[in-house]
């Protein structure tokens, strides 16, 4: 079905790409394709699909075979039939002004009839439960609403071969699960499918699932040196009381009543377009909102640094040190040379942050936020997000250190992984909060998960995750 | 939709409950441009043309929509409004910025009411091809999208202090810097988007062949009448004593 040998590519005017690899996919079966940040996996998902050499220029060697179709040889249209791929960014690839249209441009490629262009419409939305969104304009739906749109697009084309990238990065356990049953489904019709993911959990649930991890430069794991210390704060406490937000009409929080402390760290979960980066967004004052927001123990007006999902939006600078540094009077040089080595960017103080990989623009979009020590804390909106696991370490540290420092640290994530190492979980359904506590005792509850339409599997809403262990 | 709203203003994003939904894209084209063209009117003639076509327009659930694309332009408006005022005289200034006014106003009902796919349909009636109308239809409706990113971009600079909203009690060179701050972000995801959609259409066949149009356009009851309404109008402008002059 694909049959990769000895591919490799270099961008030109790049200094990364895709080493030597090769890789075999039969009709029906699965594979994982893993390996750090920057190892060249979605530049392979590229060759598969051919996007590479139509659309990329830089230098090819090897072959790729799309169900018998030479890639470097086959018209893109062609190769487009063969083979279904899903991108990274959902919000970037949404191309058509309602749900509907958007599942119904690729069709319309294929030439299908109108009678079956209907018919299959209809079964991607049920699929994927986009129903109720039929003739809403994709940019209005929340991050994980548009992945499974995007999925859902793909998958209607009913391809052959299924790539994807990094297909549950936005995707709440519960639509993870649906995906997977997708993938079943379609391997049980011959589609093979090509998963390019850091995370595993779901993804263990697939039978006879095969792997082939690409080589890549993990940073060194080591412990953190101890923090150049942020001014003292008093112990603090921060209320919310009534919350409520409504955006285009729809009541997106209501009521919410929840407390805050310095020095703890909080993950926020729940289904996707639950709301939680609007109460991220209304906790940095950035998002117009009901109800009261009040600071106990602290004199000082609420200053709370948000780390936004995408660090281009505040990439501006010549360098990574102007960058870091920018607005910031008298700065002090250990702390932003402890920041670097933390973050893992000591040997890129003078590149070009627009040159950097995808995750290392995160970690540096963290370190503008952190380097301002924002005096209550942080926010943190899906940070794990193209992290690979020694990333994900280092973040998670990272996370404690300026917890320990008696600032608050709220994250919220779909990656349950990260959220079990919070001190506190909060869910968040559509109905407002339904569970709030000690990570262990939420995890343990899965009644509440379920409660928020967070389905349990046979193995609980951490299937494949280790035993939880109490903090 | 051509005019997409976004999510965190809460606008609306289309005018779905109005009857010009179901009149063809063409049709509502012809009947905008048709409109258009009283902008030769002299003023009194222009005013009362003005008038019926408010009436068209709240009968279309369309006014309070072209009153807020006119609002739009309020500064453009303003600063003309002045400019001939202090060149010319008031007259010209009146009439002038009447017109402009009316132009936008006459657009509002064919850009609320028409999906950019409806546009890139039409276009491939006028016989554009499907690569280029399908290229048009995307920028209008990446608008939306652009706009949003704007202001998720001005949210993310202020989040770490590059960007205040209170410009007025800063300096000059640091407002310079700030709009730095703001518009690299905005031509880097620009660049990224325009990129990001032409993989995902490539992916998805765009350019096939085999291409067939699910949505087809067609002509109802409707849009005979309203042209022939409009046909009927244009004769009675032509006839009317003085059109132009």
């Amino acid at each position: 079905m694909i049959q990769a040998d000895r591919v490799s590519f270099h961008y030109l005017h790049a200094d990364h790409g895709l080493p030597e690899t090769s890789l075999r996919v039969q009709a029906g079966e699965k594979w994982l394709v893993s390996g750090a940040s920057g190892c060249g996996k979605s530049t392979l998902a590229r060759c598969l699909s051919g996007l590479i050499p139509h659309l990329y220029r830089g230098l090819l060697s090897g072959e790729v075979i799309l169900n018998g179709f030479l890639t470097t040889e086959t018209p893109m249209w062609k190769l487009a039939e063969q083979a279904g791929m899903l991108f990274q960014n959902p919000s970037a690839q949404l191309l058509a002004a309602t749900v509907e249209e958007e599942i119904v441009f690729g069709l319309e490629q294929l030439g299908c009839e109108r009678a079956e262009i209907s018919k299959r419409v209809a079964a991607a939305m049920h699929s994927f439960h986009l129903e109720e969104f039929r003739n809403r304009a994709p940019q209005t739906l929340s991050d994980g609403e548009k992945q499974k749109l995007a999925l859902a697009a793909v998958m209607a084309r009913d391809p052959k071969v299924l790539i994807l990238d990094e297909p549950l990065s936005m995707l709440d356990i519960t639509a993870e699960q649906e995906l997977i049953q997708e993938l079943e489904r379609a391997s049980g019709e011959g589609t093979a499918a090509i998963i390019f993911e850091h995370r595993e959990t779901q993804l263990r649930l697939l039978e006879n699932l095969n792997r082939i991890e690409l080589n890549g430069n993990s940073p060194p794991q080591h412990t953190l040196a101890p923090c150049p210390s942020w001014t003292p704060i008093p112990p603090f406490e921060l209320r919310l009381r009534n919350l409520g937000v409504t955006l285009g009409g729809k009541r997106v929080l209501d009521q919410l009543d929840v407390d805050f402390h310095g020095g703890e760290i909080v993950a926020i979960v729940g289904r996707n377009g639950a709301g939680k980066t609007t109460l991220l967004r209304s906790l940095a004052g950035l998002q117009k909102h009901d109800g009261a927001l009040n600071l106990q123990g602290d004199g000082e007006p609420l200053q709370l640094g948000l780390v936004f999902q995408n660090p281009d939006l505040q990439l501006f600078n010549a360098s990574v040190r102007e960058e870091i540094l920018f607005h910031i009077e008298q700065p002090d040089p250990d702390y932003y040379q402890w920041l670097l080595d933390v973050l893992g960017l000591t040997r890129y103080d003078q590149a070009q942050p627009l040159l950097l990989s995808e995750g290392e623009k995160k970690r540096l979009g963290l370190g503008t936020v952190l380097m301002r020590r924002p005096r209550h804390g942080i926010l943190l909106d899906e940070p794990s997000l193209g992290q690979d696991e020694a990333h994900k370490k280092t973040l998670m540290d990272l996370m404690q250190h300026v917890a320990h420092l008696g600032r608050l640290v709220v994250v919220t994530t779909h990656d349950l992984e990260l959220a079990r190492q919070a001190d506190r979980v909060i869910l968040l359904g559509a109905e407002g909060i339904a569970g709030d506590g000690p990570a262990a005792e939420i995890f343990a509850r899965q009644d509440l998960w379920k409660s928020i339409g967070l389905k349990r599997t046979q193995e609980g809403p951490l299937a494949g995750l280790p035993p939880t262990e109490g903090k | 939709m051509i005019r997409l709203g976004t999510r965190r203003s809460g606008r609306v994003a289309f005018i779905s409950d109005s009857p010009f939904r179901r009149v063809d894209p063409r049709t509502k084209l012809l009947l905008s441009l048709g409109a258009s063209l009283a902008i030769m009117y002299p003023l009194q003639k222009l005013m009362i043309f003005m008038l019926i076509y408010a009436i068209f327009l709240a009968w279309g659930h369309l006014l309070i929509e072209a009153g807020r694309q006119v609002w739009r332009l309020k500064w453009v408006l303003l600063v003309l409004f002045c400019i001939d005022w202090w060149v010319v005289g008031p007259d010209l200034a009146v009439s002038v910025v009447l017109r402009l006014i009316f132009l936008a106003g006459a657009f509002a009902f064919f850009f609320s009411t028409t999906t950019t796919t409806e546009l890139r349909l039409a276009l491939e009636w006028l016989r554009v091809p499907y690569r280029y109308a399908f290229s048009i239809s995307l920028a209008f409706q990446s608008v939306g999208y652009l706009e949003e990113q704007w202001q998720m971009i001005l949210e993310a600079q202020q989040s770490r202090g590059a960007w205040s909203p209170d410009g007025s009690r800063t300096n000059i060179l640091r407002r310079v810097r700030e709009m730095v701050a703001l518009t690299v972000p905005a031509i880097v995801l620009t660049t990224k988007r325009a990129w990001a959609v032409t993989e995902a259409a490539y992916a998805r066949g765009f350019d096939s062949p085999h291409y067939r149009p699910y949505q087809a356009l067609k002509m109802s009851r409707l849009d005979l009448i309203l042209l022939a309404l409009m046909g009927f109008i244009g004769a009675g402008l032509v006839l009317w004593k003085g059109f132009i002059f």
